[in-house]
Parts: structure tokens; sequence; C-alpha cells
């Protein structure tokens, strides 16, 4: 008999996520999808507000990444009031560095203790009463401690130049509004109030040390699980170095062959489109040249491992050359490599705050700075999840006529959907039963890719997830509903 | 105030909602309404979920009350309630029962700070910045026992840490 299972909803995932598996009548996968089920439609709503709004609106767009969407919006409005990011002064660009690099520590803590953790530190066939941070804190104290200590210390940065440690405001149209004062900068060095920033680093090299020990002793596992070929796509300063806030577009095939030879951001364009399918709001960008069933990449931390030549802080490049010697230097397709390739960068996020709060920029007063008017600004970076693309036209007025926000989730999406597809044929297919544990296995699938489905499809409200099981006359047989 | 444990702050209160949610807003209104007030040991915090995190802030406090807006019925519009660690997960990352808050500073940090929850009967949940007429009654009483009763209660317990 065919059977559809539906995991419903995703869990431990921002946002509200649907898996359907299609079995046909020998109870082998006939078809997989993971469907995003809510829209908002945040590029619509924007149209007629005017430009300067928009660093603060689309911020709303999130409550775990309302930086990164301010930061890339904030890098197209500064282009909209003629400041490219070169132009920008050395205080406004290094603050926003500081902002971003603390969201990036505070949302990889918070999804590797909070999210990730239970499945890696309990296995993916864990009771579901243990699946969870709870759980964590019951049997690991030491590291949930840790866990909500680095995001509390990434929040406080954030809190520290915006004003909120949510939603706050930095970035102003051609730089930002405030300054960074010593005694601003000496909460997060002399260790008085908070634990410091070495202790971070310290603590960082420590769960690099543990992700790199744990892939050694479940290697097989974290290798073949949810391995597939793709391509992978990030962003690289003018040496290829690894550049989190403003550098150049690169990607590669599975093999590591350039498939986009670090093109300006500002020409997105030119080498994407964005497919639609029935089944799901969220969106599929691919590169043209290669076509819609080619063409896609994953991003974020793992692809930023395959792309980069170098990560320009020691001791983030070190952990780097262990990590793709530890594959043989070839290009890393195992989706659970992410976890390891996350908190590399939580480590680089430690370094680079290390190193600006040291530098005397923070604390100048050179803060805005104005050039000529353009009718269109497109601002990239790369978020915590990957490549987030913000592009804004405005009429002569200055009111906004046009955006198109591409989310690193959406970048994710055949990604996630090719990962799914694998636990259905590996885990799944032809076993005749489905248990809880092969449905978890689809959600750390999913999980690994640390998705913000409200983010990628502007959604909103309770965001769970769910799955469903279906047989070949498209009946419904067994789901399984969480949240 | 004395508390016996020097190293615990007095008492927080959590305004826990979404002013732009209507009613959702009564904790954030509430939180408002006693920031006002400039109560020596009191602090105020406002939070649109509670999350994990969450924990440390309560375990450096003695007492922390709830405050959230409810789709209870309740007899006086507003009730406060004692509130134990409970080890209740919810799936999301970022929203967490005060229960679990509690848990979490109990298995963490060893410390089991007083708590209650004060949940203030709400009607609407629609966009909008203002309370509904039965929501905004429901606040000044809920404000009014809180201010000239409980916390008096509360300031002259000597909290045990």
């Amino acid at each position: 008999m065919n059977r559809k299972i539906t995991i419903d909803p995703v869990t431990r995932v921002e946002g509200h996520g649907r898996v359907t598996i299609h079995l046909d009548e020998y109870g082998q996968v006939k078809d997989s999808f993971f469907h995003i089920v809510e829209f908002r439609g945040f590029e619509r709503f924007i149209q007629g507000h005017p430009y300067w709004e928009a660093p603060v609106l689309v911020q709303r767009l999130c409550g775990i990444c309302p930086v990164s969407h301010h930061l890339a919006a904030a890098k197209a409005i500064d282009q909209i009031v003629g400041i490219d990011p070169k132009d920008l002064s050395p205080t406004a660009t290094k603050l926003r560095c500081l902002m971003h690099f603390g969201q990036i520590f505070q949302s990889h803590a918070l999804h590797f203790f909070y999210l990730a953790s239970p499945d890696l530190l309990f296995g993916v066939d864990a009771p579901a009463e243990k699946r969870n941070v709870v759980a964590v804190a019951e049997e690991n104290r030491d590291l949930a401690v840790k866990g909500i200590t680095m995001r509390k210390f990434g929040q406080e940065i954030i809190k520290a130049v915006a004003g909120k440690k949510i939603h706050g405001i930095l970035a102003v149209p051609g730089g930002v509004h405030k300054t960074f004062t010593e005694k601003e900068r000496d909460y997060f060095l002399d260790g008085k109030n908070i634990e410091n920033i070495d202790t971070m680093i310290e603590w960082s090299l420590g769960m690099v040390d543990f992700m790199r020990d744990y892939h050694e002793k479940h290697r097989r596992f974290l290798d073949d699980f949810a391995q597939f070929p793709s391509g992978h796509m990030g962003m690289v300063n003018e040496t290829g170095g690894l550049d989190m806030y403003d550098g150049k577009l690169r990607a590669i095939d599975s093999e590591g062959d350039r498939t986009l030879n670090d093109i300006s951001t500002d020409l997105y364009q030119e080498y994407f489109s964005e497919a639609v399918a029935q089944w799901s709001y969220m969106k599929f960008p691919y590169l043209k040249k290669l076509g819609r069933e080619k063409g896609w990449n994953r991003v974020g931390p793992l692809a930023r491992m395959n792309i980069c030549d170098y990560i320009p802080t020691p001791l983030a490049e070190k952990a780097r050359q262990d990590f793709i010697a530890f594959t043989g230097k070839k290009v890393n397709n195992s989706t659970m490599y992410s976890h390891w390739a996350r908190l590399i960068e939580v480590l680089h996020a430690a370094e680079v705050i290390k190193d600006l709060l040291h530098d005397d920029d923070l604390h100048g007063d050179d803060l805005v700075r104005k050039g000529m008017r353009r009718s269109k600004g497109i601002g990239i970076i790369e978020a915590p999840r990957g490549t987030l693309t913000h592009h804004y036209e405005v009429d002569e007025k200055g009111m906004i006529t046009r955006c198109n926000l591409i989310v690193s989730t959406t970048h994710n999406n055949d990604a996630m959907n090719t990962a799914v597809k694998w636990v259905a044929n590996n885990v799944i297919s032809r076993k005749g039963h489905v248990t809880d544990s092969m449905l978890n296995q689809v959600e750390v699938a999913i999980r690994a890719y640390d998705p913000c489905l409200s983010c990628a499809t502007q959604a909103m409200g309770k965001m769970p997830l769910k799955a469903e099981l279906y047989n070949y006359k498209g009946e419904l047989i067994d789901e399984l509903l969480k949240g | 105030m004395n508390y016996s444990k020097a190293d615990k702050k007095g008492i927080l209160v959590i305004g826990i909602g979404n002013s732009g949610r209507s009613d959702d807003g009564l904790g954030w209104r509430f939180a408002d309404m006693l920031a006002a007030l400039e109560t020596e040991n009191v602090d105020i915090e406002y939070r649109y979920q509670l999350q994990v995190e969450d924990a440390l802030l309560v375990s450096e406090y003695a007492v922390v009350i709830f405050a959230d807006a409810s789709q209870e019925t309740l007899e006086k519009g507003f009730a406060i309630r004692p509130c134990m660690p409970g080890s209740n997960y919810y799936f999301s990352s970022h929203m967490q029962s005060a229960e679990t808050v509690l848990y979490l500073a109990k298995e963490l940090y060893q410390t089991k700070p007083k708590a209650y929850t004060l949940a203030i009967a709400g009607y609407d949940w629609e966009l909008g910045t203002s309370l509904s007429k039965q929501a905004q009654q429901n606040l000044l009483l809920a404000f009014d026992h809180f201010a000239n009763a409980f916390l008096s209660e509360l300031q002259s317990m000597k909290v045990k840490g």
C-alpha cells in the first residue's frame, strides 16, 4: 500500500515547516517534500514606505536574526544615499561589524547549545523527552551554562551598539547614529560584570575541540548522514578570505570548480533567478547559467568553509585547516559537518570582536556620510545562516517601489529538501513502519541548516512543524505533530 | 527590605507580551505602570517571550513576578498565583514557560527565587496598540492590588534565597 508521512511541525528550528513523505505499495519512498506554509509578504507591504524606514522595518521579519536584516538593508540604503561600502567612515563600518559579529556569535551559540546539542549529546535515537535544552541542562550543566553565557555575551554586544538585544537600531542611511564609548568597551574586556572576550575565545576553542573529538568518535555517521553533492556559495574578500560583512560572491560546485567567480554583489541579478513550487511559499534561488536543477547552492557555515581560501583570524584559520584536513581537503558535502563549521565561525566571531574592541576607530565621531542620491541599492551580507540579499528601488520622492529579499534559508531550500529525501530513502524507505526516531532524523537533517523559516517566508505567528505519511491512494495514514 | 542572601537582588517584574497586539500588551502596560512608581528594589524587564537565557536573569533575584495577559476568564479580572519550577519544554528555542525558566535556574544556577505569575485577563488579540475597555479595567484592578497590597507583602517578607 502506498503511504504518506508528514512531520508537522519540524521542531527546534526557527519557524513553521512541514514534511510529507509519500510511500508506494511496497513501502519504498516515492517522493518527499519540505513545505513552508506561512506567508506574510514583507516585500510587498514595504512598498510605499520611505527608504530610510527599511532598516528598521525589515528587522521585524524575525526575532532571531533582526541584526542581519537591519545591516543588509542598511548597506542597500547606503547606496540610495550615494554611499558605497568603501565610502562609509571607519567608525561606522567597524561599529556595524561589531554588531554583525555579535549577532553571529549569539545566533550560532543559540543554535548549537539550544537546538543542535541534544541531537549530538543524546543521539538521533534518543527519546523525545530528552531531545531538548532542559535535558542538556540536567545532564551537562557546564555546557548549558556556557551556552547561555555565550549567547548573552553576543546579545550584550548588540545591546551596547544598538540599544536593545532585539530590534535595536544602529545603522542610519550612510552610517551609524552613535559611537562606542570606552566605558562600553571596558564592559566586555574587564570581566567585572560579565565573562570577558578572552573567556569567550577560550570557550569557543573548547567547543571546536569538543566537536573535532565528536567527529573522530562518530565519523561514519557524520560523513554519511544526508551527504549529497551540491554547489556552495558565500562571500570572500579581495584575496579569497572569508568576509562576512562585505565582499564578493563566490560559488563552487561539489568538486570545487568555480561556478561564480568572485562577482560584485551589485550584479547578483545577472547571475541568479528564483523558482517557485506549488507546495511551498519558500522560493528556490539558482544560478541562471546552470539552470534550475543544477544551479542551486548551499549557504551558511559549511558552504563558507568550502568556498573561502582562508579565514582572516588566526585561531579560526587553524581550526579551518584542521576541518578541511579531516576530510582530505575535498569539498565537504556532508550535512552534519555544518555543526563543526558553525563552531569555527563562533571562534572567528569572537576573535573579530576582540580585535574590534581594541580598535580606537570604534570611538570616532565621523558617523554619517552623504553622497548623490541613487534609485537603487543592493546590500548583501553573510548572515549566520548564509548569504542574505536585500534589494530596494525608490522613486524620486524616496519611496520604496520595489523590494526583493533573498534570505539565507531560501538558498538552502533545495539542500533541505534533498536532505529530507536522503533520510526518507535511507532511513524510512522499506522499513515497514515509521518510528519517532526515524522522523526525528528528518528533523536532524533540516536542523543542521539552522533554517529560519519565518525569515524565509516573512511569516508570523505560532510556527510549529508537522510530518505526514500518505499511502498510494493519497490517504493520510500516519502523522506526527509537534508544537 | 531585608534579603538574607546578600548577593541577591530584590524583586524582578517581567512584563511579557506584545504591545502591537492589543490586549497582549497587558504585561508591558503593567510593567510601564510599575516602572513609573520607581520603587526601590524593584527591577523591570520586558519580553515578547521568555527565553532559555532568562534562567540566568531570574537566578539573580529573590522574587520574580511574570506579568502576562491571559485568555482565561478570571473572576477579579486578574490572578496572582505562585509559580514553581517545572520541566515542560516547548519546541521553540525562543519561547519557554515561566515554570521552565525557573526549572533551568534551579538546575543551572542552583537558585529558586520565590516566583509568581500575574495573569491579567485580555479579550482582543488583533493588531493594534490600544487595550480593550475591559482589559484596561482589569489592568487598573491588577495594578491597584499589586501596588497597594501584594508589593507591600513582598517588601516586608524576609526572603530566604
